[in-house]
């Protein structure tokens, strides 16, 4: 397994196409947009390492037996489940921000359980291949991006009848050793900073869209690729010298999404895991999403662990820790943090075997364990708001603390209770604008998911039927 | 020729999306006809074969105590037998003829 050097070094190694507000970039490394996400990712590899979390963050590969990444692990049991939701957590007290991964790991479990399901109906070999491909995955320890969102263009059209067919991605020629694929993907999570892509379509699909479903892994770096780094709240703050005014400076703010731009990208068979299938194309949008839900309760509570602390000191700093309604808040977020928690332990427990082999959370609890993560993270976030003060809304920069006129100012009007000085007030208010502001709080609402594709999914798990039998017996109602 | 002891085991039923007493029933009605199976309560201890009803795929009654105490189980989950997708409607039907293969085994060796 790699450290985050070497994770880092490896970046270098790679040449994709990167743009950010009008300039490409050709380091990724040393582009102080970027780092903080690299920072991100680069923990996962050195906790793997670390004696106090190689138990959460590596596993024994079901294939070599070697010990890797459990972001390249394919879950084997329920424990395997629970311990993706305990790892998740566990990193995201770290970074107080995405690490990325996870994505990526959720797309090797889902397209091996689908690849394994395609061969057992058409007589197909995508499962060896697929099993080729993660082996080597897991021996060169890789950062491995989940690309399932397209642009998606007119959502009331399916793809095949879109005005631009690049809405979606699709095959657009088939040679005799791959296909070339044409489109992008939206909202992809460490893009610019992983080593590939694994592409999956978005939707179930009919045989109209068989074009349309289509799987492979692709290098960050293959010719044709281009990716479109996202903006976010502050991201303006990473440069120029206001590490303070970043809040969270080393690890920034989610995950660092971009626009991937497939512009007639060539993919080898032995990448490609679906080339048509479309019957498959649900199954795989399925357990990928089951999959990607059931990790939010574990990292939101860990990323809630860290906003929670920092609510207490700030409390602390301002002298209103012992303030019932203070204590009383800081209960509630840990409340609706550990029920964000509790769902992803329960999802996970719930979980089952598919035909492959590996296993699933279950789908109904992971939904609601992503829908209850859209509201309890920003009633985390309000509380702490509250227990913050308006100073979260008009802290001066720190450029005028710093300022040889005014910073004396600063320095006096920003201490807090005797002993704390401006600088640690200043940086527990940055900290805390970060992660409840802006970009952090959309990443909560839609990654995963939006609300309402979460809230079609429980309704048709909920077993209505059922329910409706119970209430008939007790009213005595005849069938 | 000793009958075959068949236990059925149900998963405790909180989220039936598939209605286990129908098949238990077909299995009933299986064990009166073939004559060479004898169908015992899921708490009988070291049975040739356990048919394990779950009313949903998180297969809560598929235990390891309850898998061990069977030479061969049959797991059925919600619409799944053992991790294939089955219509509910072909359940009990799908279920005999598994169970036909097992016995079939037993009485070949």
């Amino acid at each position: 397994m790699m450290n985050g050097q070497q994770y880092r070094d490896s970046l270098r190694h790679l040449k994709p196409k990167v743009y950010f507000m009008g300039e490409e970039i050709h380091d990724v490394t040393s582009d102080p947009s970027i780092m903080p996400h690299i920072n991100a990712a680069a923990v996962t590899y050195d906790m793997a390492l670390a004696p106090e979390y190689e138990a959460l963050l590596s596993a024994k590969s079901h294939i070599t037996g070697k010990t890797i990444s459990l972001f390249t692990h394919i879950h084997h049991s329920h424990d395997d489940l629970v311990k993706k939701v305990k790892m998740l957590r566990a990193t995201g007290q770290q970074t107080g921000s995405c690490f990325q991964r996870c994505v990526g790991h959720d797309g090797l479990n889902a397209i091996y359980s689908v690849t394994y399901d395609i061969d057992r109906a058409k007589g197909t070999d995508y499962h060896n291949k697929f099993n080729n491909f993660l082996r080597e995955a897991q021996e060169k320890d890789i950062f491995i991006t989940g690309a399932m969102t397209d642009p998606k263009g007119d959502r009331s059209l399916p793809p095949s009848r879109q005005k631009d067919l690049d809405s979606f991605v699709h095959i657009i020629e088939r040679r005799v050793d791959g296909i070339v694929v044409s489109g992008a993907k939206a909202h992809i999570t460490g893009a610019v900073n992983a080593h590939g892509h694994l592409v999956m379509p978005t939707m179930s699909l009919d045989e109209a869209d068989s074009d349309y479903a289509v799987c492979f892994y692709v290098p960050v770096d293959a010719p044709g690729l281009i990716h479109i780094f996202g903006r976010q709240t502050n991201d303006t703050r990473k440069c120029g010298g206001c590490a303070i005014d970043a809040g969270n400076a080393e690890y920034g703010i989610v995950g660092g999404e971009a626009l991937v731009v497939f512009d007639q990208v060539f993919v080898p068979f032995e990448h490609v895991f679906m080339c048509g299938e479309h019957e498959f194309a649900y199954s795989l949008v399925e357990r990928f999403a089951t999959a990607h839900r059931q990790n939010y309760g574990g990292c939101k509570s860990g990323l809630a662990d860290a906003l929670i602390g920092a609510a207490l000191l700030i409390s602390e700093a301002q002298g209103t820790e012992k303030a019932t309604h203070i204590k009383e808040k800081l209960v509630d977020m840990v409340h609706l943090a550990e029920t964000l928690y509790s769902c992803a332990i329960a999802c996970s427990c719930q979980g089952y075997a598919l035909p492959a082999g590996n296993y699933m959370a279950n789908p109904l609890l992971a939904n609601v364990a992503k829908l209850n993560v859209t509201r309890n993270v920003y009633e985390i976030a309000r509380l702490a708001q509250d227990i913050a003060g308006g100073v979260l809304a008009t802290t001066p920069s720190e450029l005028d603390w710093r300022d040889p006129v005014v910073g004396r100012y600063v320095d006096k009007y920003m201490a807090g209770v005797a002993g704390v000085p401006a600088e640690t007030r200043m940086r527990l208010v940055r900290l805390l604008e970060a992660m409840t502001c802006g970009t952090a709080l959309v990443e909560s609402m839609h990654g995963a998911g939006s609300p309402q594709a979460l809230r079609v999914m429980i309704g048709r798990q909920a077993n209505l039927e059922h329910k409706k039998r119970l209430a008939k017996k007790l009213a005595k109602i005849d069938e | 020729m000793a009958k075959v002891k068949v236990s059925l085991r149900y998963c405790g039923s909180c989220n039936p999306h598939v209605d286990l007493g129908r098949i238990a029933h077909h299995l009933a009605g299986v064990a009166n006809r073939r004559g060479d199976l004898l169908l015992v309560a899921g708490t009988e201890e070291s049975v040739d074969i356990a048919v394990i009803l779950c009313g949903c795929e998180r297969s809560c009654g598929a235990t390891k105590e309850a898998m061990d105490n069977a030479k061969f189980s049959i797991v059925v989950a919600g619409e799944n037998l053992s991790a294939t997708p089955v219509p509910e409607a072909q359940l009990p039907l799908i279920v005999e003829k598994e169970l036909a293969r097992i016995i079939e085994m037993f009485q070949a060796r």
